[in-house]
C-alpha cells in the first residue's frame, strides 16, 4: 500500500483549450508517485505535451488544479518550475553550438567570483561532478556543435540536474536518437530512478515504453484512458487503449499477380546544376496492381526521383512513360491525367493551409474532371465541388467542423485523408506516394496503408517512397533501394529481410557477396 | 464575414476616438469637428455623391492591389499605370471626335490599355530576365511619373494655361451626373463586379488565389503559375489605368500636373487595411474618401485644419491593421472559455 506521501504529483481535472476551440486536455486527473519512471503515451495530439506543457509552467491551464509535494502550487513559467525542482527535456534541442558542453550547462546559473567574474574554473569543475555523479560519459570542454544528437540531449537533461530538478519530464526524447543509443539513454534514465529522480517520459513507441517504465498512462483525444503498470500489461492493450480499436500489426496483403506495364523509367539520369550527378541510370517499371517500395537513406536521390517524375525538376538524360506515353517533357497539369501524387509535405506540397478544406479538395480536379467546368472551363461549378466534397468526405470519412473551414484546423490524420482522398478520386493509373504517414498517428497510419493496398487491388500502379522500413515491407510487393542516386537492389520483398534493405541502404550492396 | 465586419466597425470607432482625443489636446471641439466632417461628406445626397464621386479612383487602385496581393503578385505599380491610363484616355479625349454613346466606351479602353500596358512592361522584365516585380513596378511608377509630366508640358500642354496642364477633352468623353451621382460610380460598381465574379467564380480565380496562398501547391496541383502571373498582372494594372481614366472623365477633364498624386498609394493603403478582401476594399475606399472630402468642408465650417484628416487616416491604418489580429485573438479567446465551462460542466453532471 502506497502511502500518500508517495503521490508527488497529483494533477487534478485539468483542462487546457487552445483558442478559439481546440481541448487539448479534457479533465484529466493524473498522479505521479516519487521515484517512479511514469510513461504519458498516446498518438499525435492525444494532448501529452500539453499536459506536461502546463505542470511545467508553459502554458496556462484553464481549470484544474496541481498538487506538488502536498501543496497547491501554479507556475508561471518554467523558471518556477525549476526552481521547485520540476525540469522539461524538449523534443527539439535549444543549445548554443559555439558554446562548450560546461559553458551550456552553466548558463543561466553561472559561479561567480567574488569581483562578479564567471569563475570558470569552478564551474567546469561543478559540472565535471555533476558528469561523474550520474556516469554521464561527456566531456566538458567539447563544443556542443560539434558532439552528437544523444550527446546533446544529455546536456539537456545535465542542465536541468545541475540546477537540482527532482522531476525529469522527458518529451520524446528517443524520437531523434539512432537505435544503438537508445538503450544508453535509458540506463541513464534508470539510474537517475535509482538515486531516487521522479521521470515523466511522453513516447508513442510502444516497446519503448514496456522496457522502462513503471507505470504507463495512456492518453487519447485529450482524455486519461487508463494509468496501468507496465509489469501487468502488454503492446496490445496499449495499443487497443491508445487508438480505442484493434491495430492491425500484420500486412493483410493478398497474393496477386500483376497486370501489364503502366510506369516506366528508362536510363533516367540528373545532374545538378552545381554539376552533382544526384540520379544515375535509374531503370524502373511499376506494373498495374503492384506496390513498388522505394527504400534508402535520405538524400540518396529520392527527393530528386519524385521532383522529375512529377515535373519539377527536368531530367539530363532519359525518359518516364506513363502507358507507353512519354511525359518527360510534359507540363504538370499534362503529367496530372496520368499521375496522382502524395508529396511528404502536407502543408508546403500538399495542400494550402490557409484556404478551405473544400478549395484544397478540388485543386486538380478544377482541371481535369469536367464536371467542374461551366462554360468551356472559365467558370468554376462551386455546387458540383461541394458535391464532390460531400463524397470525399463520405468515402474517406473526414472529421471536419464545415467544408469551408480552413484545412490548418484540421487534424493530421484528416488532413491527409483529404489529399489521399483527393488524388484516389483521379482516375490516374500511377500513384505516386512520397512518404505518405510521416507525422501521422497508429491509427492513421494503419488506414492510410489500407487506402495504398486498396489502390492496389484496383490495378493502380503505385510507387512508395518511405522511409520507414517496416511499412515498405507491410505493403510492398518489390523493394529498390536508392543508394547515392543509384538503384542498388530490386527485390521482391519474399525474398529479403529488413536486415539485408538496411545494410543495402547504408552499404550499397549486399552482404551475401562479400561472403 | 460578420466577425471581420465587427472588428472592422469597432476599429473605426477606437480610431474616432483616438482623433478626438487628438483634438482636445488641440484645443478643438471633437463633436462639432466630426459633425462638420460627416456633414459635408456623408449627410445627404449631394455630399455623399462627392464623397462617392472621390472613392472612384481609391477603390479601383485599392481593388488593383487587392486582387494582386491576394494571388501573391507584388504590383505596387498601381501610380504609374493609373497615370499611364489617364494620358491615354486623355488623348483620345483630345484627338477623337465622336458621339458620347461611343466616346465614353473608347476612353475607358484607352485607359483599361494603358493600364495594361504599363503592368505588361513589369510582367515581361519578370517573364524575360525573372526580374522581381516588386521592384520593376515601383521604378516604373517614376517613369511613367515624369513621362506624363513631360508629355503635359510639351507636346500636349494647352499654351493658354500657366501650369502643365493638357487642353480639356471632347465634351462627349465628359462622364455625365445621373441624379446627382456621376457615371464613374456606376462604372466602378461595374467594375467590381466583375473582378469579383472573376477571382470567387472563375477557375483562374481560384488558381490565384491558392496560388497567393501556397504558390508550390497549386504548381503541383497542375497550375500555370507563370500564365496566371501575367493575367494578374494585366488585370490588376488595367484596374488602376481605369481609374486614371475615370478620374480625368469624371472630374477636371483634362490630365493636370500632379492628376495621379496619392490616389494609388491611398489605394495600396487600403488594400491592406482591408486585408486583400474586395468588399473590404470598397468599403474602406469609400470610408476613406468620407474623411477626405469631409476634411475641405470641415476646414470651412470651423477652424480645425484639414491635415487633421490625415493624422485620422494614420490612425485609422494603423488601429484596424493592428486591431485586426488582436481582435479575432479576443474573440478566439472567448470561444475557448466557452468550451472550458462546457468541460467543466461535464464531470459534476456525472457526478449527479
Amino acid at each position: 500500500m502506497k502511502t500518500a506521501i508517495d503521490d508527488l504529483i497529483i494533477m487534478r481535472n485539468i483542462v487546457k483549450v487552445y483558442p478559439p476551440s481546440v481541448v487539448a486536455v479534457d479533465d484529466v486527473s493524473i498522479t505521479f508517485r516519487s521515484g517512479e519512471i511514469h510513461a504519458l503515451v498516446g498518438e499525435n495530439g492525444a494532448g501529452k505535451t500539453t499536459l506536461m506543457k502546463v505542470l511545467y509552467g508553459l502554458v496556462p491551464k484553464n481549470a484544474g488544479e496541481i498538487v506538488y509535494r502536498g501543496k497547491t502550487v501554479q507556475f508561471r513559467n518554467p523558471g518556477e518550475a525549476i526552481a521547485q525542482g520540476i525540469g522539461m527535456v524538449h523534443q527539439e534541442i535549444v543549445l548554443i553550438p559555439e558554446y562548450t558542453v560546461w559553458q551550456n550547462v552553466i548558463l543561466g546559473v553561472e559561479p561567480v567570483s567574488i569581483l562578479g567574474h564567471l569563475d570558470k574554473e569552478k564551474a567546469r569543475r561543478l559540472v565535471q561532478s555533476k558528469i561523474d555523479e550520474f556516469q554521464f560519459n561527456l566531456n566538458p570542454d567539447a563544443f556542443v556543435g560539434e558532439i552528437s544528437v544523444a550527446a546533446k540531449q544529455k546536456v539537456e537533461i545535465l542542465k536541468l540536474l545541475y540546477r537540482n530538478v527532482s522531476v525529469l519530464i522527458m518529451d520524446e526524447p528517443t524520437s531523434v536518437l539512432t537505435p544503438q543509443e537508445i538503450p544508453q539513454l535509458f540506463n541513464e534514465l534508470r539510474r537517475l530512478r535509482d538515486s531516487g529522480h521522479t521521470i515523466i517520459f511522453i513516447s508513442h513507441r510502444l516497446e519503448e515504453v514496456l522496457e522502462l517504465s513503471d507505470r504507463i498512462t495512456v492518453m487519447r483525444r485529450g482524455k486519461k484512458v487508463d494509468t496501468v503498470e507496465a509489469a501487468a500489461t502488454n503492446k496490445e492493450d496499449l495499443a487497443r487503449m491508445m487508438v480505442g480499436r484493434n491495430v492491425i500489426f500484420t500486412s493483410q496483403r493478398t497474393k496477386h499477380e500483376p497486370g501489364k506495364v503502366v510506369f516506366r523509367i528508362n536510363d533516367l539520369s540528373y545532374i545538378d546544376s552545381e554539376g552533382r550527378q544526384r540520379l544515375k541510370n535509374i531503370n524502373l517499371e511499376v506494373r498495374a496492381g503492384e506496390i513498388v517500395g522505394v527504400a534508402g537513406v535520405e538524400g540518396n536521390g529520392q527527393f530528386e526521383l519524385v521532383n522529375t517524375i512529377i515535373g519539377l525538376i527536368e531530367p539530363s538524360q532519359g525518359s518516364i512513360k506513363v502507358n507507353e506515353q512519354d511525359i518527360t517533357q510534359a507540363s504538370i497539369l499534362e503529367r496530372r491525367k496520368f499521375i496522382s501524387y502524395v508529396p511528404q509535405d502536407r502543408g508546403k506540397m500538399g495542400a494550402s493551409l490557409n484556404a478551405s478544406i473544400l478549395e484544397n479538395a478540388i485543386m486538380t480536379h478544377h482541371r481535369l474532371n469536367k464536371r467542374f467546368s461551366l462554360l468551356n472551363g472559365l467558370l468554376l461549378n462551386y455546387s458540383q465541388a461541394k458535391t464532390f466534397m460531400n463524397d470525399l468526405e463520405a468515402r474517406f470519412s473526414v472529421v471536419m467542423a464545415s467544408q469551408f473551414s480552413p484545412f490548418k484546423s484540421l487534424s493530421g490524420g484528416n488532413q491527409q485523408k483529404v489529399i489521399l482522398g483527393r488524388e484516389l478520386m483521379l482516375p490516374s493509373p500511377f500513384v505516386l506516394l512520397d512518404q505518405p504517414t510521416r507525422g501521422l498517428d497508429v491509427g492513421s497510419i494503419e488506414y492510410v496503408h489500407q487506402l495504398v493496398l486498396k489502390m492496389r487491388s484496383e490495378g493502380r500502379a503505385v510507387l512508395l517512397i518511405s522511409a520507414e522500413l517496416e511499412e515498405l515491407f507491410l505493403i510492398a510487393d518489390r523493394i529498390i533501394v536508392l543508394y547515392r542516386g543509384e538503384i542498388v537492389a530490386d527485390l521482391p520483398v519474399e525474398n529479403t529481410s529488413v536486415e539485408e534493405i538496411g545494410y543495402l541502404m547504408l552499404e550499397g550492396k549486399t552482404w551475401k557477396k562479400n561472403e | 464575414m460578420s466577425k471581420k465586419f465587427i472588428s472592422g466597425i469597432i476599429g473605426i470607432i477606437i480610431a474616432l476616438l483616438i482623433g478626438a482625443l487628438v483634438m482636445i489636446l488641440q484645443g478643438y471641439n471633437p463633436i462639432e469637428t466630426y459633425q462638420a466632417l460627416f456633414q459635408v461628406s456623408l449627410f445627404g445626397l449631394s455630399p455623399l455623391a462627392t464623397t462617392l464621386k472621390n472613392s472612384v479612383p481609391l477603390v479601383l487602385t485599392g481593388l488593383s492591389a487587392s486582387v494582386a496581393f491576394a494571388s501573391g503578385v507584388i504590383n505596387l505599380g498601381q501610380p504609374g499605370q493609373l497615370v499611364m491610363g489617364a494620358l491615354l484616355a486623355t488623348l483620345g479625349g483630345l484627338y477623337l471626335h465622336l458621339p458620347s454613346i461611343l466616346m465614353v466606351p473608347i476612353l475607358i479602353l484607352l485607359a483599361i490599355a494603358g493600364g495594361i500596358l504599363w503592368a505588361s512592361v513589369a510582367a515581361i522584365l519578370k517573364h524575360v530576365f525573372n526580374m522581381s516585380e516588386f521592384i520593376s513596378t515601383l521604378m516604373l511608377n517614376m517613369i511613367a511619373d515624369y513621362f506624363t509630366a513631360w508629355a503635359i508640358a510639351y507636346p500636349f500642354m494647352d499654351h493658354t494655361a500657366f501650369s502643365p496642364m493638357t487642353p480639356q477633352i471632347d465634351k462627349a468623353g465628359w462622364l455625365p451626373d445621373i441624379g446627382g451621382f456621376n457615371l464613374s460610380i456606376l462604372i466602378t460598381l461595374l467594375a467590381m463586379a466583375f473582378i469579383w465574379i472573376v477571382f470567387n467564380r472563375w477557375t483562374a480565380g481560384y488558381e490565384w488565389r491558392i496560388s497567393g496562398q501556397n504558390s508550390l501547391f497549386a504548381r503541383l496541383g497542375g497550375c500555370n503559375i507563370e500564365k496566371n502571373f501575367m493575367a494578374v498582372m494585366l488585370v490588376t494594372g488595367a484596374l488602376a489605368g481605369l481609374a486614371g481614366g475615370l478620374v480625368v472623365m469624371a472630374g477636371p477633364h483634362r490630365f493636370l500636373k500632379g492628376l495621379g498624386a496619392n490616389y494609388a498609394w491611398d489605394g495600396i493603403m487600403i488594400a491592406i487595411v482591408a486585408n486583400n478582401g474586395l468588399l473590404g476594399t470598397l468599403l474602406y475606399g469609400i470610408f476613406f474618401s468620407a474623411i477626405q472630402t469631409g476634411a475641405l468642408g470641415m476646414e470651412l465650417i470651423t477652424n480645425v485644419p484639414s491635415e487633421i484628416s490625415q493624422v485620422l487616416q494614420a490612425v485609422l491604418v494603423l488601429v484596424i491593421v493592428a486591431g485586426r489580429e488582436f481582435l479575432s485573438t479576443v474573440m478566439d479567446r472567448l470561444e475557448a472559455r466557452r468550451k472550458v465551462l462546457a468541460a467543466r460542466r461535464k464531470p459534476k453532471e456525472r457526478e449527479a
